[in-house]
């Protein structure tokens, strides 16, 4: 059984025509059988989101990677009791590292700013956490239904969320952790919110997963499988439905696809 | 061959503004012609954008005597009415009737999962509140709700309106504007081109930096 895992962001068409960069950003460390992922969305009211959002994944995913290894190792009860600490010190060292790089290029904290989802996955336990919109769903094994972990925290109004760099940042930060296998997570920011999420009852839309379920599951080569997750962050059927940057992270544990 | 992944329909984000507009008597005439126009190139404006034509939600409360005039709809759906003059001005009565419809939209927006952008209130006037108007009570919410920032609201007074009672009521971040004349048309495009901005706004989009007004002074 192994990990399998996409990831891609992509440029909203309203960055595009005003010449701004993408201003996500998604990667994943694989730890034996452990996965790592964080996905961040730079604010669009910060002038180098996107700084901010690469720095906070990369050091989202070092520091959790060095803090365990592997996170197997740990029991899913010891992980439900310490998360809510664990993912405390992770925001403390994301924003700490912020902090030097906006001391460095002379700019303002805030100009740095972006929401921040990040997970560990064992094959018998999954922790989250969530600073700002952005949605994780996942699948329990045996199951087939999909499950929001978190309602987007977004203030009162769709333009208003928290960053990492707010000071009501870890107020907002939630957390959750779930001691049962969970093979398919997946972690996106809000630009797909509108088109994966039932806003009515905060359900995910099945036909909108299932078919990167299947694709991490019979696509046997790796860059197929990123190559299916490109091709439809680029699709004109998408861009569509929103103009916002949106980024993708799809993971699933289970038998390599054969050939 | 693996599927392409389906989309759900969700319902638009909505951008509710109300439009307070005073409709008493010494609004008849030149005032009144020059504010349902400004009201026709509201529509003909907002509609030349596709998203924000779904996506502005817009109320008409006049008050000679309190009235819902037109009941929220989508600029799409908006058929801009002709509104007459008479009567007296229970300023305080209509800000608290503006109040409480605002609160039951967004108990409408939220029972239906439809996100909302922050509610614009804009009022207009060329008066000051009859002698009886409780408007110091309709300030006090406004200013709560402010606070709270529920809401932003914008008060524009034309020639004759009592400028010392409308900066009491409007938030000291947002002192209320003489319109230029009867520049009714030049004040409606640029609130169709304010709500063009917040409605295609996202993340962060509270920073959403207005055009400039070219319409109106502010009293001092």
């Amino acid at each position: 059984m192994v990990w399998s895992a996409i990831v891609h962001s992509a440029i909203g068409t309203r960055h595009q025509q005003k010449q701004l960069p993408c201003q996500d950003y998604g990667s994943y460390i694989l730890q034996s059988d452990t996965i790592i992922g964080a996905i961040a969305d730079g604010a669009g009211s910060a002038k180098h989101a996107d700084i901010g959002a690469q720095l906070a994944v990369k050091t989202a995913l070092a520091t959790l990677s060095q803090w365990s290894d592997p996170w197997s190792a740990v029991e899913g009860h010891v992980m439900a009791d310490e998360a809510q600490s664990l993912f405390t010190d992770l925001l403390q060292v994301v924003v700490a590292a912020l902090e030097i790089e906006a001391e460095t290029s002379e700019y303002q904290l805030q100009e740095l700013g972006c929401t921040l989802l990040s997970f560990i996955a064992t094959p018998n336990w999954l922790a989250c956490m969530q600073i700002g919109d952005g949605f994780i769903v996942t699948q329990g094994e045996q199951m087939d239904t999909f499950e929001l972990l978190f309602e987007p925290s977004k203030g009162e109004f769709i333009n208003e969320t928290v960053f990492v760099t707010s000071a009501s940042a870890l107020e907002y930060m939630q957390v959750a952790v779930r001691t049962q296998p969970y093979p398919f997570v997946c972690a996106a920011t809000d630009g797909l919110e509108k088109v994966a999420i039932r806003f009515q009852d905060w359900q995910p839309f099945a036909p909108f997963f299932n078919p990167f379920l299947q694709c991490l599951r019979s696509v046997p080569d790796a860059a197929d499988r990123q190559a299916y997750l490109e091709t439809f962050l680029a699709s004109e059927r998408l861009n569509a439905r929103t103009d916002d940057d949106k980024t993708l992270l799809l993971c699933l544990y289970g038998q390599e696809a054969e050939e | 061959m693996i599927g392409q992944p389906e989309f759900v329909e969700n319902p638009e984000n909505r951008c509710p503004v109300i439009l307070l507009v005073d409709t008493s008597s010494s609004m008849s005439g030149a005032p009144m012609d020059a504010l349902n126009s400004g009201l026709e190139a509201f529509k003909e404006a907002v509609i030349q954008d596709e998203q924000a034509a779904l996506r502005v939600d817009v109320a008409i409360v006049s008050f000679g005597p309190v009235e819902l005039v037109q009941d929220f709809v989508t600029i799409d759906q908006f058929m801009p009415l002709h509104l007459e003059a008479h009567g007296l001005t229970p300023m305080g009565e209509a800000i608290s009737f503006a109040l409480d419809l605002l609160e039951n939209r967004k108990v409408a927006y939220r029972d239906n999962g439809i996100q909302y952008y922050r509610p614009w209130v804009f009022m207009i006037t060329d008066g000051a509140p009859n002698p009886d108007s409780p408007w110091q009570q309709a300030a006090e919410r406004l200013k709560n709700a402010e606070a709270q920032r529920k809401l932003s609201f914008f008060a524009v007074g034309v020639q004759g309106a009592d400028m010392t009672i409308l900066n009491q009521i409007s938030p000291p971040e947002r002192p209320p504007l003489m319109l230029n004349g009867l520049d009714f048309r030049s004040m409606f495009l640029w609130l169709s081109d304010s709500m063009v901005r917040v409605s295609s706004s996202t993340v962060g989009g509270d920073m959403v930096a207005l055009p400039p007004v070219g319409w109106g002074q502010i009293a001092t």
